[in-house]
């Protein structure tokens, strides 16, 4: 057991990695479309790669992120019968979910995605707009980001056998502390302060 | 056995979705597990063909090269960015000044500010956490009634659900397979009424009980006169800026909506480096939480793709259709059931997975019946933004209740919103009966449009078999507008 929590310990450190370099896209991505907005109004440029480059990363950014969103817990859940339940309980719907709901179909997914990448990848598969880009980059981002996320589920399912065991703490507590409306909260209390 | 599944495939589907959902585990998988469960199920019935997961791919890849979502990350970065910018505080602290010595001043205030930051942020939370901490502790002070004042608040905040450039507008155009462009016109009008709709119950009060919302005595204006208006015209320019940058050039057809949400980011970006607001770790938490909610979102698409791969592959969308249009009352007993339903529903959900499993299966029933989808569109829309409102589980009174007061109650907040909901019920009324408010809108960008389409149609022919009707390819046709 303790081999295991020492590699979910490695795999929530590469999805932190992982994690933290995507978050960049979105900066990347929000100025790459404000610029082309702009060259297209101003000097009447354009072109499909500029556009197609857009998606590339919006879809780089989600994919990603399946397995870091899911480390910080933030993938939506409808808590209403779960919520009332003890923690253990909520546990054991979570080492349920993963093997019985995520695990399929992100296994189903990866496979089945794999061979559309390997032929985009001998066909050399270009963007059927004029002057797009070659489409295996997109394509392999289904395949990858799926494997992130199964390799993040199998950390989760770790540690959550570990908290059951009491070998290690509530996984979803810590992060928990303080929530983003707190967190704002805290911020303009700040700033009102400032003023005064 | 195998007889019963077979002929009831499609409610057992829907029937063990709601299951699957209330478990517990993220809405995301479970949708998802849903669908290969059930594909599986219905390949080994012979239902369904053994060929049947080979779409899974090009699907996930059609979320992808959806160019509508991008403006999903886009206003929600802006929204992030805008809400550690004081724009909000400095709005607030403004117009309130303004308002105050007015009877139920501050009440306009709030619904003013709450309207100004929608058509800008279009982020709940922080529009009610902004005025939960800068106006509650005022208008308490002065002997604002707690529940009118929680409840105005509230209220208001969920404006930014409605007004464009909401998030709830872009994810109901793409599922409904319109133009987010067409949608932030037909949503203008209405969100417009639904402000003076809020205004006019704060009349109402003012007039009925005035000690609810009292005026502000003069001294409590920090500036007045020529100081005052200068004020308030230098807070109104940043929010104004905005609102050009995206809506303006929506509006104006210069920018797409994705783009028009990229360029309000990066105005939102240069605005708080102009006011010195702007860190590293500010600038990071924003990108993170945009990342994550994205994530999330579109995790709820590929489920709800993935879902939709089988349930319609057992035609559970012509049971769904049946159902709907063997309602007695034609269009408007269809109109009544699917907002009641939406509104129930709303208690439960939040409009994200409305949007990805409910719309989808509503828009083409409505379609046929010879429903204008936008118009449908935005009165779901105002249906669903009810749902911030909903005592005790709505996330505006939640976000209320996290920065109040101790002295303000729950109870209070819940009471304060219940004419408020009931004012939202008045607005899905009357758009039913005035339709026109919706259509008036459209009228000018519409023809535009079909002229556009007729020219790029050729041009936009990916090599993706089976994209569903929600997410047209749209690259090409921008490339070439200019």
């Amino acid at each position: 057991m303790n081999a295991l929590l020492k590699l979910s310990r490695r795999i929530d450190a590469l999805t932190e990695r992982v994690g933290q370099a995507a978050l960049w896209l979105v900066l990347v991505v929000v100025l790459i479309s404000a610029a082309n907005a702009m060259m297209r109004y101003t000097i009447n440029y354009s072109s499909n790669a500029f556009l197609e480059i857009q998606w590339y990363l919006f879809g780089m950014i989600f994919l990603s992120c399946g397995g870091y969103t899911f480390m910080r817990n933030e993938h939506v859940r409808i808590d209403l019968i779960s919520g009332r339940l003890s923690k253990r309980g909520q546990t054991w719907i979570d080492i349920f979910g993963i093997l019985f709901f995520l695990m399929p179909m992100a296994i189903a997914i990866m496979v089945l995605s794999w061979p559309v990448f390997i032929h985009a990848i001998e066909s050399s598969e270009m963007s059927n707009s004029a002057g797009g880009l070659i489409v295996w980059p997109a394509r392999l981002m289904i395949p990858a980001g799926f494997l992130l996320l199964i390799v993040q589920a199998i950390s989760e399912l770790i540690k959550r056998v570990g908290f059951l065991r009491g070998l290690c703490p509530d996984p979803t507590e810590k992060l928990n502390a303080l929530s983003d409306e707190e967190e704002l909260a805290l911020a303009i209390k700040a700033q009102k302060g400032e003023a005064q | 056995m195998s007889e019963f599944l077979i002929a009831n495939m499609a409610p057992i589907i829907f029937a063990s979705m709601i299951i699957f959902l209330l478990v517990g585990f993220p809405v995301a998988f479970a949708l998802a597990a849903n669908g290969v469960v059930f594909g599986l199920l219905g390949i080994e019935l012979g239902l369904l063909g053994p060929q049947l997961f080979q779409a899974l791919p090009d699907r996930i890849f059609g979320v992808m090269a959806n160019e509508t979502l991008l403006a999903v990350p886009f206003f929600t970065f802006m929204g992030l960015i805008l809400e550690r910018s004081g724009m909000a505080e400095d709005l607030l602290d403004t117009i309130g000044q303004l308002f105050g010595p007015i009877r139920g001043g501050l009440a306009y205030a709030v619904i003013f500010v709450g309207a100004l930051l929608a058509a800008t942020t279009g982020v709940v939370a922080a529009s009610v956490i902004s005025m939960g901490l800068i106006s509650l502790p005022i208008m308490l002070h002065y002997g604002y009634d707690k529940r009118l004042a929680a409840g105005v608040i509230a209220a208001s905040g969920t404006l930014a659900q409605i007004i464009p450039p909401s998030l709830v507008l872009i994810v109901m155009a793409d599922q409904l397979g319109k133009s987010v462009g067409d949608m932030y016109a037909g949503a203008f009008i209405p969100g417009m009424v639904l402000t003076s709709l809020y205004v006019g119950y704060v009349i109402l009060v003012s007039i009925f009980k005035p000690k609810w919302v009292p005026a502000l005595p003069l001294e409590a204006r920090s500036l007045r006169g020529a100081a005052l208006a200068l004020r308030v015209l230098t807070t109104l320019v940043p929010p104004l800026t905005l609102i050009f940058l995206v809506l303006g050039t929506i509006f104006l057809g210069i920018a797409t909506p994705t783009e028009g949400g990229a360029m309000g980011a990066t105005g939102a970006l240069i605005m708080a480096l102009v006011r010195r607001r702007m860190s590293l770790s500010l600038l990071k938490q924003a990108m993170e939480k945009t990342a994550k909610l994205t994530t999330f979102v579109l995790f709820i698409l590929i489920g709800a793709r993935v879902f939709s791969l089988t349930f319609y592959g057992v035609d559970g969308h012509l049971w769904v259709e049946h159902l709907l249009t063997t309602l007695p009352g034609g269009q408007i007993g269809f109109l009544i059931v699917v907002n009641l339903l939406v509104f129930v529903l709303a208690f439960f959900l939040d409009y994200f997975e409305l949007a990805f499993i409910i719309v989808p299966l509503l828009g083409p029933v409505a379609e046929k019946m010879g429903i204008d989808l936008i118009w449908f569109g935005v009165l779901l829309g105002v249906n669903m933004q009810t749902s911030f409102l909903h005592p005790p589980f709505g996330f505006a009174l939640f976000f209320l209740r996290s920065v109040a007061p101790a002295s303000v109650k729950s109870s209070d907040i819940y009471w304060g919103a219940i004419p408020f909901v009931c004012v939202q019920v008045i607005m899905v009324a009357l758009i039913i009966i005035f339709p026109q408010m919706v259509t008036v809108g459209l009228d000018k960008p519409s023809t535009v449009d079909v002229n556009s389409i007729q020219i790029e149609l050729p041009e936009t022919n990916y090599d993706e078999p089976a994209e569903e009707p929600g997410s047209p390819p749209e690259p090409v046709s921008n490339g070439n507008r200019g």
